[in-house]
């Protein structure tokens, strides 16, 4: 019911979208952030990582989205997905969109310099749902400096990070599904990091992603 | 197609592509680099990852039952074994990246009985133990790694051992070897219009049996031999002015220097012949091979060795044979031989060398109508030589009645020293700490041995703890072996009734601990003279030999081979098979490497040492040898309580 009520009410959902895309993706629309979220360890973060043709979220074009569930410390394959959207039509890429959204739920969404990811995903859901995408996001460009401050206090690109922190990850560049592995290993030393200086919650980190912002790109 | 199928779909490309990163740690390493891709993909894709900060706990036994097949990716962590408080000291390790664990508990479903701690911040996949099973029952070599844990490690390490030898194996000649590297090169030749009496003056002067016609051009055109001397012109009263062109075998049998020495062979059996002429490209004279040198080739064999020391007629031809020992078991070595086999060919045939240098010994000393022994003591006593082993021997003799004992024991001291003398010249070198049948103190009667024996079990002090690891290892070389019989029964009775003497023994044996490291892999700073260096007898092999002669002399072993020992005295004490086995892989491991080591690394000459350094060895046999390590350890620790030591 609550999701018809969205749908009338104007959340601009595409009229034109298949019966089961539609109703996936209000029941997305209508859903709280359930789950416990009491602490890191218990809360469900979905790593999110992109390809796109470009740089530019305004003309150019989102090719691939994966995510990665990490969840009581673990990082599982398992609970992985990937959109590719370099071939599909418009209703096979709303429907796998609507699937993308059920796969994250409301779960806090972690990434490498959130404006650019978020950027292109809100461009691409709105042009096939018609939603304004609006999700908790824990940017790790920030967060780094702010939590390991004694490798460095500023941001820097994510493989001076994986050198300062001896991952060894390979060479060549990596596919989103495989940077978002990465990315799961940098949150879950993160979050124990985060634990013992007090940001314990999800929200607390994503404060302290947002202060972290703030105060170093005013300085 | 609806959401939902799409979702599924969607994750199982997810799935997929996440395991990329898995896949390419696994393809680094063993055993995983050997597993078909399809068991790859499904560790890949069912494996979590989870970190470990310093410090904190991954696994216990208060865990409960396993769960996961833990596989390090990045980091260490260290084992420490609960309970059992006497033994802790003894059962720290440290696992590091590649090395998985606790593979008894999870095959099992049951709790680990150590305590894994991450020491560094570390990375470790979680395989649930349900797709572990699945694993081990679809993948032979997880199977195989699994089950054998330190057997098929091995097992890998063996074969790639014996790549390295057969490269070093190819490079010696074999009968596949060209002809140009084989037989005399640039032999003499003379032309056809050479008189007779020229030619062979020279080839008298040459000390050569045959001579080689050539043309100016260096194109062979005949041979001329001996048999030809009697056949051509003895008995055909061919003047010595004439031409040897008029004597020789025209067309002489030739085969290019690219041919192979099977070549050769096949030739000279097919046309009756004793020489093959070798010509070069151009067809002029480079060489001559003779069956003789064919001959050499193949001289390397175990029965024509032993034929050779058995009725070689003096210490020179000995010290030929030892030269074959040498080279025949760095040949075995190349075709897989284990250290077991291989250390005790090598004793077998110095036991001959021995036995035939004694013999020779003997035509000049005679000691007949007297009953004496020759006894090896040590690694000989033991039947576990290497390349390179020194000479430890003693003599045990009955002085019969109205014969004066002093005058006999100088005729064996007189004796024993040329044995000892030609010993080393045939490659044993003299005892640095004079353990040799030619001195007094080791050329002994039969009851003097007994009283030297319960002195020392009696006041085990230090010197006598030393001499207990040496003299305590004998065995019988030449003569009389009832003596040594003697010997031992007396020795085992007095040894296991005072339990003191086997306790510090067993405080002696602990002094010495395997080289492991608490963080890092092995300690290499323990000897100061030798930096980054592991002396693999002093911290490895000795261990375990210190170990088996106590438990023999306990149990009453007659043996006197470390593995012998620890296989009898197993027995004598339910100690379990496959544990005693884990032991014998270790020591056989140490044992190979030292093996390796000595032969690929000894220059010629000069006396090979035990020391490695484990930074050079691959990352396969620096496992292996951390894994034989806490083996020594693991006997060790049994020592320590079952002879309550406490240091």
């Amino acid at each position: 019911m609550f999701g018809i009520k969205k749908f009338l009410f104007g959340d601009g959902l595409n009229e034109n979208l298949p019966p089961d895309v539609k109703s996936a993706v209000s029941a997305w629309l209508a859903q709280e952030a359930t789950g416990l979220e009491s602490s890191h360890f218990l809360t469900r973060y979905v790593v999110v990582d992109i390809a796109s043709d470009g740089m530019n979220p305004d003309s150019d074009r989102l090719t691939g989205i994966a995510a990665t569930v990490v969840h009581q410390g673990i990082v599982s394959p398992e609970q992985s997905i990937y959109v590719d959207l370099t071939t599909a039509d418009e209703t096979v890429q709303a429907r796998q969109l609507a699937a993308f959204l059920n796969f994250i739920v409301k779960s806090p969404l972690v990434s490498y310099h959130v404006a650019f990811v978020s950027a292109f995903l809100e461009n691409l859901l709105k042009k096939r749902l018609g939603i304004s995408f609006s999700a908790r996001w824990v940017d790790l460009a920030w967060l780094l400096p702010a939590m390991f401050g004694e490798k460095s206090h500023k941001p820097m690109p994510l493989d001076d990070w994986l050198v300062a922190f001896g991952l060894d990850v390979g060479e060549g560049r990596r596919s989103p599904s495989e940077n978002n592995m990465i990315l799961a290993r940098l949150l879950q030393m993160l979050v124990v990091r985060a634990h013992a200086k007090g940001v314990d919650s999800v929200e607390a980190l994503i404060e302290e992603s947002k202060a972290s912002s703030h105060l170093r790109r005013t300085r | 197609m609806d959401v939902g199928q799409v979702e599924a779909m969607l994750r199982q490309e997810g799935q997929r592509r996440a395991a990329g990163n898995t896949q390419a740690f696994l393809a680094r390493h063993a055993p995983f680099n050997k597993m078909a891709p399809a068991a790859l993909q499904l560790f890949a894709e069912k494996a979590h990852i989870a970190f470990y900060p310093a410090g904190s706990l991954i696994v216990g036994p208060d865990s409960g039952n396993v769960r996961f097949f833990y596989l390090i990716e990045s980091g260490k962590v260290q084992a420490r074994q609960a309970g059992e408080v006497t033994v802790t000291e003894y059962s720290i390790l440290s696992l590091g990246a590649g090395e998985s664990f606790p593979i008894g508990a999870v095959t099992a479903g049951r709790p680990s009985t150590n305590i894994y701690t991450a020491v560094e911040d570390t990375f470790c996949y979680h395989l649930p133990a349900e797709d572990y099973l699945t694993l081990m029952s679809t993948s032979p070599e997880f199977n195989l790694f699994c089950t054998q844990y330190i057997a098929s490690l091995l097992d890998q390490s063996r074969r790639q051992l014996q790549a390295q030898f057969a490269q070093k194996a190819s490079e010696q000649q074999t009968l596949n070897s060209p002809l140009s590297g084989i037989g005399a090169r640039n032999p003499t030749s003379v032309l056809p219009e050479t008189p007779l009496r020229a030619a062979l003056e020279s080839m008298s002067q040459l000390g050569i049996g045959s001579m080689v016609v050539a043309d100016a051009e260096q194109k062979p055109v005949g041979i001329f031999t001996r048999s030809d001397l009697l056949d051509r012109v003895v008995l055909a009263d061919l003047p010595l002015n004439s031409p040897i062109s008029q004597a020789m075998s025209a067309s002489p049998f030739t085969l290019n220097e690219h041919a192979t020495a099977y070549d050769a062979m096949l030739a000279m059996a097919t046309h009756g012949i004793r020489h093959v002429l070798v010509t070069d490209h151009a067809g002029r004279l480079s060489g001559v091979v003779s069956e003789r040198d064919l001959f050499a080739l193949q001289r390397v064999g175990l029965r024509q060795i032993r034929q050779a020391i058995e009725s070689a007629p003096n210490v020179e031809a000995l010290k030929a044979s030892a030269a074959d020992v040498r080279q025949l078991s760095f040949n075995m070595l190349a075709q897989g031989i284990g250290a077991e086999q291989l250390t005790q060919f090598i004793s077998a045939l110095n036991d001959a060398l021995t036995r035939r240098v004694i013999q020779l010994n003997l035509e000049n000393h005679d000691f007949s109508g007297i009953d004496w022994c020759w006894l090896a003591f040590g690694s000989e006593g033991r039947d576990e030589q290497t390349f390179s082993t020194d000479q430890d021997n003693g003599i045990v003799y009955t002085v019969p009645e109205g014969e004066d004992k002093e005058a006999l024991k100088q005729r064996f001291l007189a004796f024993a020293l040329d044995t000892n003398k030609d010993l080393d010249k045939v490659g044993f070198p003299l005892c640095k700490g004079n353990i040799m049948a030619s001195n007094p103190q080791w050329c002994l009667t039969l009851d003097e041995w007994r009283a030297q024996f319960s002195k020392w079990i009696r006041t085990p002090e230090p010197v006598a703890l030393l001499n207990a690891t040496i003299f305590f290892d004998f065995r019988p070389l030449y003569g009389k072996s009832e003596l040594s019989d003697s010997m031992r029964r007396h020795l085992l009775s007095q040894a296991s009734a005072t339990p003191i003497f086997l306790q510090a023994m067993a405080r002696n044996a602990l002094e010495v601990g395997p080289p492991l490291g608490k963080i890092r892999d092995f300690a290499t700073d323990l000897e100061p003279d030798h930096p980054g260096k592991i002396d693999l007898k002093k911290y490895g092999s000795r261990i375990f030999v210190d170990v088996a002669r106590i438990y023999a002399l306990a149990a009453g072993v007659h043996g006197t081979n470390t593995i012998q020992r620890l296989k009898l005295s197993a027995q004598k004490m339910n100690i379990k098979g496959e544990e005693i086995n884990a032991v014998l892989d270790g020591l056989n491991f140490i044992q190979l490497l030292r093996l390796q080591h000595q032969y690929l690394e000894g220059e010629p000459g000069r006396q090979g040492d035990n020391l490695i350094d484990p930074e050079k060895l691959n990352e396969l046999d620096r496992r292996i040898l951390k894994e034989s390590f806490r083996q020594a350890r693991k006997i060790q620790s049994r020592l320590k309580l079952d002879y309550q030591v406490n240091h």
